[in-house]
This record gives C-alpha cells, sequence and structure tokens, in this order.
C-alpha cells in the first residue's frame, strides 16, 4: 500500500520539477540573433485604447521627494479616477532602479513608469526596453512644446522622443558666507575658477583653526557623478570628455584642466575630495564650499537655518576659456516601459505627463530644488519662499549638452569616474591616465553604440 | 592484525581507527606486497549480501526522504551553476532579450585584461588577510576567554555579537566611524594633532578598512570555535606536560596547537569559503569597488554595476567558482593529511 501511495507522489513531484525546470529556461536571452522589433500603435489606434485600471511607477524618489511624490499620484488619482498607481520604491539612486529596470526585463513583468537618469534613458532606448512617445503624447494631448525646450531636447535620439523631463538639476556652487566672510573676500561664488584659485588659501587660513576644518573647497564625492561636475572644470578650460561622438578626454585643453584639479588638491592643498557627500561636509563646516545638485537646495538651506550657518549659491564658476555656458544640466525624466499593453502604454502617457504639467513639476521644485519642466510654470510663488530658487532657474538659461562619453556610452560615466580616482585620489599620471581614459572609451563606443547606431 | 611492530604507522592505525588512518593502512599495505590479500572482498560481500537483502519498501523509502533534497539542490544550485556557466559563453547585456554567443571570449578578455591581475590580486590579499587575521586574533581571544575570569561569559557573549549582527548594518556604522570629515575616528586623530587618512578615497587604505571591518566582524566566529576546541583538550595532559617539567609555550605549542589542528582545519575551510564570499561590507562601504573589487564583487559590479555586462559577469563567478573548487579539493586531499584527529 505504502509502494504505491510513496510512487504516487515521486512522480507527482517528479513532474513539478520538471515542469519548473521548463516554466525557468523560459528566461534568459535568445542567440538567433534576431532581436523582437518594438511595436508602436498609429495615433488614430491609440484613440481607440482604453488605458488600463492600474499601473505602476518605479522611483527612487530623488531630492528626498517620497512624500511629494505620493500627493502628486493622489491628486493624479483624483483627477483620473479609474487609473490606479502604484509607486515602487527602485532603490535609493537612479544607479539601483536601473538595476531593478533592466534585471525585471528577465521576467514577464515590468514596472510601467521607471525613473530614468540621464546616462540610462538612452541605453533604454537601444536596448527597446522603453517606447517612443511622440504619438502617445498626442494621443493624451500633450506637446513637446509644452515643455522646456532645453530639458526636452534631451531625449531625442533618431528624431524620437524618449521620455519627459522630470526632476531634473544642474549642479551649483554652494559656500558658506560666514567663512568667506572670515577672509574678506566677496560673500559670492567665484566669476571663475581662477578667482577662486586667488581666494583659497586665504578662506582656508582664516578657518583653518575652527574644529575640524579641512579645506577651501570639497570636490564631490567620485562615486556620486564626478564625471558629471568635472565637466563644469573641463568646459571652463576649453576642454571637454567628448565632441559628439569624438574622444577629447586627452587634449590638451583637457588634460591642463584636470592638471588644474590635480595640483588644487595636491601641490596647492586647498581643496579635498569627499569620501561621501559634499554637501554634508559643507554642512558639517569642514569645507567652505563645494558643488553639489540644486536638488540638494531645499534641504540644505533648511539644515542650514536649523544650524544657524549661512549658505548661499550661485552659478557655477568659469575658466579660462570661457566664462558662461559652462553648466551641465542632469538629473532624470520620466520612460514608459515597451515591454506592456497598449492599454498600460496610454494610461502610463496620462500619468507621466501629469506629474511633469506646470503644477506638479512645481510642487516637486518647491520641495527640493529641481528644475520647473513645463513652460507655464510660474516660479515667482517658489522664488518669494527661498530666493535662491532664482539662481537655479537663471543658469538654466546658460547651460550646455553633457557630453556624450559621459551620457550615452554605456559605462561612460564610471569610467570617467575611474580616471578622476586616479588623477584626484592617487595623484597619477595626467596625460597618461587621460590618454589611457580615451582608449576605453573607445572600445566601449566601437563595441557597444557604434553598431546599434548604424542599425 | 598481525603486524610487525617496526610499523608505527599500523600500530597507530590498529588503536585508533580514522579516515586518514585508513588511508595510511592501505597505503603501506600496497608498499608492502600489491599480492597480499585484504580482509576487504568479505566485507564488500556482505554489503552486497544486505544490498540484496533490501526490501523494495526501503528503497521507496529513501526515496521519498531523499528525492525532495536532491530535486531541490538539483533545481536550485546545480541548474544555476549550469546556467551560469552557459551565460558565461555569451556576449549579454543585462536585460536584453538577445545575445550572442562569443565561446571563451569573456575568458579571454577577462585575463588578458589589467582587471584580471588587480582584481586577482585584490581578492588574494583580503582572502589571506582577512582568514589570518580572524583566526590568529580568534585564537588569541580564546585563549584569553578559556582562562577563569571574572565577567567571562560576559566577555564571550560580546566577542560574538558582531558575528550576528547585520553585515550592511556593521558596514554603515563603521564608515560613519571612519569617515576623514566627521567621523569618530578623525576626532580622536584631531585630537592629538594628526590628520585623518583618506579611508575611502584612496584604494590601499579602501582596502585596509574593508579588511579591519570584515575581521572585526567575524572574529568571535573564529574565538567561539577554537574555544571550544580548547576545552575538549584533555586537562591531564596538560597536567602531564606541566609535571614533565614543559614550559607555557612549550604546552601551548606540543599540545595545544597539535589538538587544535581539527578545528583550525575546520575554521581555515569555512573561513576561506566565507572571506571569498564576502559582499555586505564591501558593498556597502566602498560602492564602486574603489580599490575593493575581489572576484564577487567585481562579478555583481560588471552586471549590476553601470556596464551591464551579464555575460562577463558570469565568466568571473566561474572563474571564482573554479577557484573555490581547486582551494577545496587541494585543502582536503593535502591539508587534511596534516589533521591530528584525537
Amino acid at each position: 500500500m505504502s509502494i504505491s501511495l510513496t510512487r504516487k507522489h515521486f512522480l507527482g513531484l517528479a513532474g513539478a520539477t520538471l515542469g519548473a525546470a521548463a516554466m525557468a529556461a523560459c528566461a534568459g536571452p535568445s542567440t538567433d540573433g534576431a532581436g523582437t522589433a518594438l511595436k508602436t500603435l498609429s495615433p488614430d489606434e491609440w484613440s481607440k485604447v482604453k488605458p488600463a485600471s492600474s499601473i505602476s511607477f518605479m522611483s527612487s524618489h530623488p531630492g528626498k521627494s517620497r512624500d511629494t511624490e505620493v500627493k502628486l499620484i493622489e491628486a493624479f488619482q483624483a483627477a483620473n479616477p479609474g487609473i490606479k498607481v502604484n509607486l515602487i520604491t527602485g532603490g535609493s539612486n537612479y544607479e539601483e532602479v536601473a538595476q531593478k529596470f533592466q534585471t525585471a526585463q528577465a521576467g514577464s513583468e515590468v514596472p510601467d513608469v521607471v525613473l530614468a537618469s540621464d546616462v540610462w534613458w538612452f541605453r533604454y532606448a537601444v536596448s527597446g526596453a522603453i517606447l517612443p512617445i511622440d504619438d502617445l503624447l498626442k494621443a493624451v494631448g500633450v506637446s513637446t512644446s509644452d515643455y522646456n525646450p532645453g530639458l526636452i531636447g534631451d531625449y531625442k535620439h533618431s528624431n524620437q522622443q524618449w521620455a519627459v523631463p522630470y526632476a531634473r538639476s544642474t549642479p551649483l556652487f554652494y559656500f558658506n558666507k560666514d567663512h568667506f566672510k572670515a577672509a574678506g573676500v566677496p560673500e559670492r561664488a567665484p566669476a571663475t575658477w581662477e578667482e577662486f584659485a586667488e581666494w583659497a588659501p586665504g578662506i582656508k587660513e582664516a578657518n583653518a583653526s575652527s574644529s575640524g576644518y579641512q579645506n577651501a573647497y570639497q570636490y564631490p564625492a567620485i562615486a556620486g557623478y564626478a564625471g558629471w561636475t568635472l565637466q563644469n572644470v573641463l568646459w571652463g578650460q576649453g576642454g571637454s570628455w567628448s565632441k559628439e561622438w569624438d574622444i577629447t578626454a586627452d587634449s590638451e585643453a583637457s588634460v591642463a584642466a584636470m592638471q588644474w584639479v590635480q595640483d588644487s588638491i595636491v601641490k596647492h592643498g586647498w581643496a579635498g575630495v569627499s569620501s561621501k557627500n559634499a554637501i554634508t561636509d559643507l554642512q558639517a563646516g569642514a569645507v567652505s564650499a563645494t558643488i553639489s545638485s540644486s536638488a540638494d537646495l531645499a534641504a540644505t538651506l533648511k539644515a542650514a537655518k536649523e544650524a544657524n550657518m549661512r549658505i548661499g549659491v550661485g552659478f557655477l564658476p568659469g575658466g579660462s576659456a570661457a566664462s558662461t555656458q559652462v553648466c551641465p544640466t542632469g538629473g532624470s525624466g520620466l520612460v514608459i516601459a515597451s515591454k506592456t499593453s497598449p492599454e498600460r502604454q496610454l494610461a502610463a502617457a496620462k500619468f507621466v505627463t501629469f506629474m511633469t504639467n506646470a503644477q506638479s513639476t512645481m510642487a516637486l521644485s518647491s520641495a527640493t530644488g529641481y528644475l520647473p519642466v513645463a513652460e507655464a510654470a510660474d516660479i515667482s510663488s517658489i522664488v518669494a519662499q527661498t530666493p535662491e530658487f532664482k539662481t537655479v532657474v537663471d543658469q538654466l538659461k546658460v547651460t550646455r549638452t553633457q557630453d556624450f562619453a559621459r551620457t550615452f556610452l554605456p559605462g561612460g560615466d564610471q569610467e570617467l569616474a575611474k580616471a578622476a580616482t586616479k588623477i584626484m585620489n592617487e595623484k597619477a599620471d595626467v596625460k597618461s591616465t587621460l590618454t589611457q581614459l580615451k582608449g576605453t572609451l573607445e572600445g566601449i563606443y566601437n563595441k557597444d553604440v557604434k553598431p546599434k547606431l548604424k542599425a | 592484525m598481525g603486524r610487525s611492530n617496526t610499523d608505527g604507522a599500523s600500530v597507530a592505525a590498529s588503536t585508533a581507527p580514522g579516515g586518514m588512518h585508513d588511508r595510511v593502512r592501505t597505503e603501506n599495505r600496497d608498499a608492502q606486497s600489491s599480492r597480499v590479500p585484504v580482509d576487504r572482498p568479505p566485507l564488500a560481500g556482505i554489503k552486497r549480501r544486505r544490498w540484496n537483502r533490501r526490501t523494495r519498501k526501503d528503497t521507496w523509502v529513501f526515496v521519498a526522504f531523499a528525492a525532495p533534497n536532491i530535486l531541490l539542490i538539483l533545481l536550485f544550485t546545480y541548474r544555476p551553476l549550469i546556467t551560469n556557466i552557459y551565460y558565461s559563453t555569451l556576449d549579454w547585456t543585462l536585460g536584453s532579450a538577445s545575445a550572442t554567443a562569443v565561446g571563451i571570449g569573456n575568458y579571454v578578455e577577462f585575463f588578458s585584461s589589467p582587471d584580471a591581475s588587480n582584481v586577482l590580486g585584490v581578492t588574494a590579499i583580503f582572502t589571506v588577510t582577512t582568514v589570518g587575521g580572524a583566526m590568529i586574533l580568534g585564537l588569541l581571544v580564546a585563549l584569553a576567554l578559556n582562562q577563569r575570569l571574572k565577567g567571562r561569559t560576559f566577555a564571550r557573549a560580546v566577542v560574538f555579537a558582531p558575528y550576528v549582527l547585520s553585515g550592511v548594518g556593521v558596514g554603515l556604522v563603521w564608515l560613519f566611524i571612519f569617515d576623514p570629515t566627521y567621523g569618530v575616528l578623525s576626532w580622536i586623530l584631531r585630537g592629538v594633532g594628526q590628520v585623518s587618512p583618506q579611508w575611502v578615497n584612496d584604494p590601499k587604505l579602501a582596502l585596509v578598512m574593508v579588511t579591519i571591518v570584515y575581521v572585526w566582524k567575524n572574529l568571535g566566529y573564529c574565538a567561539v570555535v577554537y574555544l571550544a576546541g580548547l576545552q575538549s583538550i584533555p586537562t591531564q595532559l596538560m597536567e602531564a606536560a606541566a609535571l614533565d617539567g614543559a614550559s607555557n609555550v612549550r604546552r601551548f605549542l606540543s599540545i595545544v596547537v597539535p589538538l587544535l589542528s581539527p578545528t583550525t582545519f575546520f575554521l581555515l575551510i569555512t573561513s576561506l569559503l566565507s572571506s571569498l564570499q564576502a559582499f555586505d561590507i564591501i558593498r556597502i562601504m566602498t560602492p564602486s569597488g574603489n580599490g575593493t573589487s575581489t572576484l564577487i564583487f567585481d562579478s555583481y559590479l560588471q552586471a549590476f554595476g553601470s556596464y551591464n555586462r551579464a555575460g562577463y559577469s558570469a565568466a568571473i563567478s566561474v572563474v571564482l567558482f573554479v577557484g573555490l573548487l581547486i582551494m577545496t579539493a587541494v585543502q582536503l586531499r593535502f591539508v587534511e593529511r596534516k589533521v591530528h584527529y584525537s
């Protein structure tokens, strides 16, 4: 009796195992060479689609914006009673969200709307993970001209729109007014790095006696997008990481700029590199100035007020070759996943346009310091509340498109950070480090980007 | 056993049966004469008869008990392992639906790039220092805790506590301690007029930092296992040696260390495996792997960092797997011979 019973169980178990193995075998990539072609609907077809009743939004809540996002989602659900939005925390930064979204591609369920930073959306577009949204925007009655032209223009590739701007920022020059005052230098951001280099020794000397004081200037932590903020120094001296697809990291001007950076740390000793978060170092009174994202503005000013510390902000300093247009934009946009249904994509389009309309973008801007992305946004109320916010908006007019080497090469940002580590922390030879960097970046371009651009 | 008394090994074997001694005995027999019949065949014959006598019921009971475990191991250990080896032959971007087969291309790239020497070097330094550090310090702590001291139980608990803490929590707290700007270590150093080293930014110091934290966390494990080993050493042996006039050092080297060798062997294998798989502390303290890219962390960074090279990452994990396999085999084959079982 027991024999037949156990045998039956055993066979059942074996069957279940085979089933599981067969199911699991569905995952993983195919090697037959034929990628799945992306299908999108025409504007006519979109108008016949009924939006799905539930979608998901994966975010890292940039600039500590979780509460704002929850409120915006509630407002969206009130305006669109048929659609429910699930907010998913995809990690604590853009990279962790990207990791989750890309891993999700191997399964059957992907988030509908995803936060994608400047270095990720292009990769998604090339790999087919996201949808071009031109027709979708039309279907929900939104035009690209409703957005700031520079910010929405960043997401164009092969004449298609791939994202809408959402949590967009520029770096800002943050400084401790009391430290500047103690040194007798003007309480403003320097116009150029040359000017700051003149002030710096005095600033350091005047504040050296206070406990825990380290440097006049703190470079942002390498792990926190060093390649992004260093573009400012490079551009000011006429250098760049790249010009379009041409890698210029080892050009004479680029080498001179990075040499200047190394000298400020090693030779002149008035600058340091943050271990974790430069803006925290500034708030701790350990440094007199730093560069950080405008997303940190609201939180930094609030913390400074509580600590009775006077913090000022200004445009990024220029350099010997260029005094303006030396500031990159950054931050993230919203993309719509391709691996879902038209119903969900239409609901997603309604959601992303709501999250970036004039009213929503104002809510996010005032809570964080991100740029207002909608043209119709009226910033006067935010400026009345936080006068420093005007600097953020004004600087947007003099920004420059980021170097392709950082934004469009997979792992490019990581390579820039590696080179920056060598130059800034290990005192490596600047010229040879940048020459090596160029070789690596060209290798990535030829292997991972060039073939896909032609296709 | 009818053996010559000059054969020391077989005397030991006859008095103390054990895995190693069996092997020694067999080797000695082979050395004496390969044609001398040994008492194995009858044993094997008994086994066979016993097997034949087993009822079908017994067989099915065995299958019913063993099958679920075997199936789970096959499904969740061996299947991913084999799939991973397959992935290592692909040029596959994480998240992409298609991939290109490149054969051993990923391995060729890894071993011909400067990354290989860097990653393998970091792995070797990290493994040797963490295993060596935790075992030596663990033994010293165990020796101290084996004395009759006041508050011994409390001290034992304190020493073991870090081991059961979450690695992520430990990493975060130590990161604050090491922070050169507002960390408590920099505060202490400033107090004596020193500038804090750049623990995070300097790749060499970053490796030192994670090594210190890793040893701190795992020291308790070695200490507790060594303590158990120390307590199993018969006191009469130590007393006899003391009566014979052996010094403390002499007793430690000639009695304690040899009798602890099974413990040391066990700790060596488990610590080596866990050091080579150390991830949480490294990931939390040095998220970009600056100077701390061990094999397992580099494998993670390649796939889930900004490169998204899933195939290349799989190849690195296969390198790690083969390394672990070889090391374990070597340990079982050679190191175990030197171990004394009491």
